[in-house]
């Protein structure tokens, strides 16, 4: 049986006209963990708001499919209820609307999608008990409005937390670990770890190895210029981290 | 709405014209499309009001409070009613407004504050739809020192509505040390919706802490972006966005359950923005 569970074709993608990826070709396989590096500009969060489905972006060629689906054709719910979770490089604040509130909308609707009945409160309660755990999130950040006031670090967690109650089936990490310090980051990490299983993938995007002390990938990109330009194993990321970039630049750009 | 009828049916009913109230522990009072009505509250006494307005209608509310009287009075308008409200302060009275307009209703609110410590706070908000018209005019007059004001209306127009609001704030030569607060903040669901906001201050002390703000804006496309990828459908996410928006305006209203009644005629009628 196929286990292929991300299969992305020669992306092309534009915003406001000007060509960002330039024809991008990624696999990702159950259980796998992927890093996307690269230098800034490269297109990094791009491929990561496209596979998403942020509008803002327009895809000129190419095809995305995502558990035997066509997930260009699906709009960014659609793709959320499939399986896909996009943790943001910037959580957005919404004032008014509390967290527990937000997630209750979101896991329930997700499980309609599914076919699924939706979750009574007292098991609402329990997951969501259980999940803040998972990121040592306080209870009084859950029923505070979604990220209004949280600290970088909060965010973070939080995003996590969001993927915990959510059990995506691909999560894709767009530099999370970017303004956390060493504790917030050792938790989102391990986080990310402790939710990570043979049945689901996580596709993590960052500028720094220190991540991957913790998240070990089984896969290293290295995206420049829109294109993935080389692809190693875990070892990579620790040379990038000692010599970085220029070699692989210089010689692509030859 | 038959809902807040039943709540408000609970309360003892306000319905003659007018009524004092005496008694220092509040009971809460409630009365339907009243014509007039007038309150007067003794000295330390204290009360909650809830008038709901449900008619195409004139409708007249005055309030005196005595020294040191507690007051909190929620108006809610699900019809297009043309509502005038005067409130008289006195002395270290406290008064507590919340104003709920889900109607094309016209609403004109003056608050006089004539005894030194006196008190008034006002939350209010209009959504307004379709082809419906909301006019809010408040007036807060400070006559005398050492009182305190503050307001917050919050306004949402979709379809092709239009909501107005003017907001004065009057200081008076001899109300010095005045604290005053006014926040106007709209946003607008379509493109042809439309929210006019005029707050202004008239200043005539010269010890006084006052400002003003006003803000007409659009839907957050960064939140709806988010709550998306998470599930929500955009309908979903627009909603939500709203209620948060308004939700601490509409749960300030006082009688315990009609907090949430209110809101879920407000999220109801969202739905049809």
């Amino acid at each position: 049986m196929e286990n292929n569970m991300l299969s992305v074709k020669n992306l092309h993608a534009t915003v406001e006209g000007k060509e960002i990826l330039r024809g991008i070709n990624l696999e990702v396989k159950a259980g796998e963990v992927h890093a996307i590096m690269g230098p800034n500009g490269s297109g990094k969060s791009t491929l990561a708001s496209v596979l998403a489905g942020n509008e803002k972006f327009t895809v000129t060629e190419g095809s995305v499919e995502f558990l035997g689906q066509d997930l260009l054709a699906m709009p960014i719910e659609d793709r959320a209820r499939l399986g896909l979770f996009l943790g943001f490089q910037y959580p957005v604040e919404i004032p008014g609307v509390t967290m527990a509130n937000f997630m209750k909308l979101a896991v329930n609707e997700q499980r309609r999608y599914r076919g699924e009945e939706p979750l009574t409160a007292a098991e609402f309660l329990r997951l969501m008990k259980e999940k803040s755990a998972v990121v040592e999130l306080s209870s009084k950040l859950t029923s505070r409005a979604v990220n209004e006031g949280f600290s970088g670090g909060e965010k973070k967690k939080n995003e996590i937390f969001q993927m915990a109650m959510l059990d995506p089936k691909l999560a894709i990490l767009d530099e999370t670990d970017s303004g956390l310090d060493i504790d917030a980051l050792r938790i989102v990490a391990t986080g990310v770890t402790k939710l990570h299983t043979p049945q689901n993938a996580t596709v993590v995007i960052t500028h720094y190895q220190r991540l991957l002390d913790y998240i070990v990938p089984d896969v290293v990109h290295v995206l420049y210029k829109g294109r993935i330009i080389h692809t190693g194993d875990k070892t990579l990321a620790l040379k990038l981290e000692k010599e970085g970039y220029d070699w692989l630049i210089n010689e692509y750009d030859k | 709405m038959d809902r807040i009828l039943e709540i408000i049916g609970e309360l003892r009913k306000a319905g003659r014209e007018e009524f004092r109230v005496t008694t220092p522990v509040p009971q809460p009072y409630g009365a339907v499309d009243p014509e007039h009505l007038r309150v007067e509250l003794a000295a330390g006494a204290a009360a909650h009001l809830v008038v709901l307005h449900t008619k195409a209608a004139t409708s007249s509310l005055d309030v005196e409070l005595a020294e040191g009287a507690q007051f909190e009075l929620t108006e809610l308008f699900l019809g297009e009613t043309f509502c005038t409200t005067n409130v008289r302060q006195g002395a270290r009275s406290r008064c507590r407004m919340t104003t709920v307009l889900l109607a094309g209703a016209n609403v004109g609110c003056t608050v006089d504050l004539t005894g030194a410590d006196a008190e008034n706070s006002l939350g209010g908000t209009f959504l307004v739809g379709g082809r419906e018209h909301a006019v809010v005019k408040l007036r807060t007059n400070h006559r005398v020192a050492d009182c305190r004001s503050d307001s917050t209306f919050k306004g949402v127009a979709g379809g092709e509505a239009v909501g107005e609001f003017s907001g004065l704030v009057y200081v008076a030569q001899d109300a010095q040390r005045t604290d005053a607060q006014q926040q106007s903040r709209n946003v607008l669901l379509s493109d042809t919706a439309r929210i006019t906001t005029m707050p202004q201050l008239e200043i005539y002390a010269d010890d006084v802490k006052c400002s003003h703000g006003a803000t007409v804006g659009q839907m957050d496309a960064d939140a709806i972006l988010y709550m998306r990828q998470r599930g929500l459908s955009e309908a979903q996410a627009r909603r939500l966005q709203i209620e948060g928006f308004v939700g601490d305006i509409v749960r300030r209203c006082g009688v315990e359950p009609l907090g949430e009644a209110v809101l879920e005629l407000a999220a109801e009628k969202l739905e049809k923005l």
